[in-house]
C-alpha cells in the first residue's frame, strides 16, 4: 500500500512537471529555430534541398520534444540551437543549388550565344567578303570599260589623223579638212572622195563622243568677201548635212560661214591660199 | 524502497557526468571546422561568424571534458558541429552565387557584343 501511494505520488510529480514545462515560455533558441525552419521551408530548399530540409524538420521536432519533456532547460536550448543551424543550413543549400542551376542555365545560354555570335561574325565576314568581291568586279569592269573607251578614242583619233589635221585648241578639238579635197573650185557640192572621208570623220566622232559640233567654212581672199562668205556658208552647210546623214544628230551640229576673215596662211602664195581654203569641224568634248 | 535507491543511483550517475568522453563527436566536429575553413568559410562574413562560433564551442567542449563534464560537452560539441556545417554551406552558397553573377556578367557582355 505504501509502495502504491509512493508510485502515485511519483506519477503526480511527473505530471506536474510535464504541465509545468508545457506552460513555460519556449526559450529564444526554440523560437529562432521555429522561424528559421519556417523561412527555409518557404524558400528554394523545399524543392532544391529536400534532404537537408527534412533533417532540419527532424531536428526541430527533437527540440520541440525536448521542450515538451524538459521545458526551458539547457538541453532544450542546445537542441534548439542545433535545429536553428540545421534550418539555416537547409536554406543555404537551397540557395546554393538555385544559384548553381541558374549558373548552369546561363552557361548553356553563354555557349549558345557564343555559337550565335560566331555564326553572326562569320555571316558578317562572308557578307563583307561578298561585298568586297562585288566591288572588285565592278572596279575591274569600270577599268576595262575605261580602257576600252581609251582604246576606242585612240583608234578614232588615229583614224581621224590619217584623213585630216587634228589639233587641240582652247575652243575644242579642231579637225581641219582641206577645201580642195572636199569641193571643186567655186562649188559647194561634196566630191565623192570627200563623202568617203567625211563618213570616216563621222564614224570617229560617234566613236569618240562629243558635246556639240560646229562646222566652219573658210575661203582664201580671192574674189569678193561677200561671195566668199556665201560660198563658205554653203560649203559648211553641205558638210553639216552630210554628217547628219552619217548619224550625227542635227541638234548637235551647227554650220557657219566665216569667209576669208580667218586665214591660217599667207594668201599671197598658192600654197598659203590652198591652206586657207578649208573646212574646220570644232568638237566641244563631252563634259564641257 | 529498493526501487527508489536504484532511481537515485541512476540519477546520481547521470548528474555526476558518468557519461563517456564524447571523443568521436569531438573529432567529427573538429573535422567539420577544418572542412569549413578549407571551403572558404573564413573569407565569407556570414560563414566566418559561424566558423568562429564552432571553434569557440570546440574549445569550450574540450574545457568541459577536462573538467569531467562530458554530458554538457557532448551538447556543446553538437553546437560546434551545427555551426561548422552551416559555415561550410554558407561559404559554398556565397561562391555559387558569385559564380552565377560572374557568368551572368560575361553573358551580358557577350550579348552586348553580339548586338
Amino acid at each position: 500500500m505504501m509502495k502504491r501511494l509512493n508510485r502515485i505520488a511519483l506519477v503526480g510529480l511527473l505530471v506536474q512537471a510535464a504541465f509545468g514545462c508545457a506552460t513555460a515560455q519556449p526559450p529564444q533558441e526554440l523560437l529562432d529555430a521555429r522561424s528559421a525552419y519556417d523561412a527555409a521551408s518557404k524558400g528554394p530548399a523545399a524543392q532544391l534541398a529536400p534532404a537537408q530540409l527534412d533533417t532540419a524538420k527532424q531536428s526541430l521536432a527533437k527540440a520541440e520534444q525536448s521542450f515538451a519533456d524538459n521545458g526551458d532547460k539547457p538541453v532544450t536550448k542546445d537542441i534548439a540551437y542545433v535545429a536553428e543551424r540545421r534550418a539555416e543550413l537547409a536554406a543555404a543549400e537551397g540557395a546554393r543549388e538555385k544559384a548553381a542551376r541558374t549558373r548552369s542555365q546561363m552557361d548553356k545560354d553563354f555557349k549558345n550565344s557564343e555559337i550565335d555570335a560566331v555564326a553572326a561574325t562569320k555571316d558578317r565576314a562572308a557578307k563583307a567578303q561578298a561585298a568586297l568581291e562585288k566591288e572588285r568586279q565592278a572596279r575591274a569592269e569600270a577599268e576595262k570599260n575605261l580602257a576600252d573607251a581609251n582604246k576606242k578614242l585612240g583608234a578614232a583619233m588615229a583614224s581621224l589623223a590619217e584623213i585630216a589635221k587634228v589639233k587641240e585648241e582652247s575652243r575644242g578639238v579642231v579637225i581641219t579638212l582641206s577645201g580642195s579635197v572636199l569641193f571643186a573650185t567655186g562649188k559647194s557640192e561634196l566630191l565623192p572622195i570627200a563623202q568617203q572621208k567625211l563618213a570616216e570623220v563621222a564614224k570617229a566622232l560617234n566613236d569618240q563622243g562629243y558635246q556639240s559640233l560646229l562646222v566652219e567654212g573658210h575661203t582664201d581672199s580671192q574674189g569678193s568677201a561677200e561671195k566668199n562668205m556665201v560660198l563658205s556658208q554653203q560649203r559648211a552647210e553641205s558638210v553639216r548635212m552630210y554628217l547628219i546623214s552619217q548619224n550625227i544628230p542635227a541638234d548637235k551640229i551647227r554650220a557657219q560661214g566665216i569667209g576669208s576673215s580667218r586665214p591660217v596662211a599667207d594668201n599671197n602664195t598658192a600654197e598659203g591660199r590652198a591652206n586657207n581654203r578649208r573646212v574646220e569641224i570644232v568638237v566641244t568634248p563631252l563634259g564641257k | 524502497m529498493r526501487e527508489f535507491c536504484l532511481v537515485g543511483v541512476a540519477l546520481l550517475l547521470t548528474a555526476c557526468g558518468g557519461a563517456a568522453i564524447p571523443q568521436e563527436s569531438l573529432t567529427a566536429a573538429k573535422a567539420a571546422v577544418a572542412g569549413a575553413e578549407v571551403g572558404g568559410a573564413a573569407s565569407d562574413p556570414k560563414a566566418a561568424l559561424h566558423l568562429k562560433l564552432a571553434k569557440e564551442y570546440v574549445a569550450k567542449a574540450e574545457s568541459l571534458i577536462a573538467d569531467g563534464d562530458n554530458e554538457e560537452a557532448a551538447r556543446v560539441i553538437d553546437r560546434a558541429q551545427a555551426d561548422a556545417d552551416l559555415a561550410l554551406s554558407l561559404a559554398k552558397e556565397t561562391s555559387a552565387e558569385k559564380e552565377a553573377q560572374d557568368t551572368k556578367e560575361s553573358l551580358d557582355r557577350l550579348r552586348k557584343q553580339a548586338q
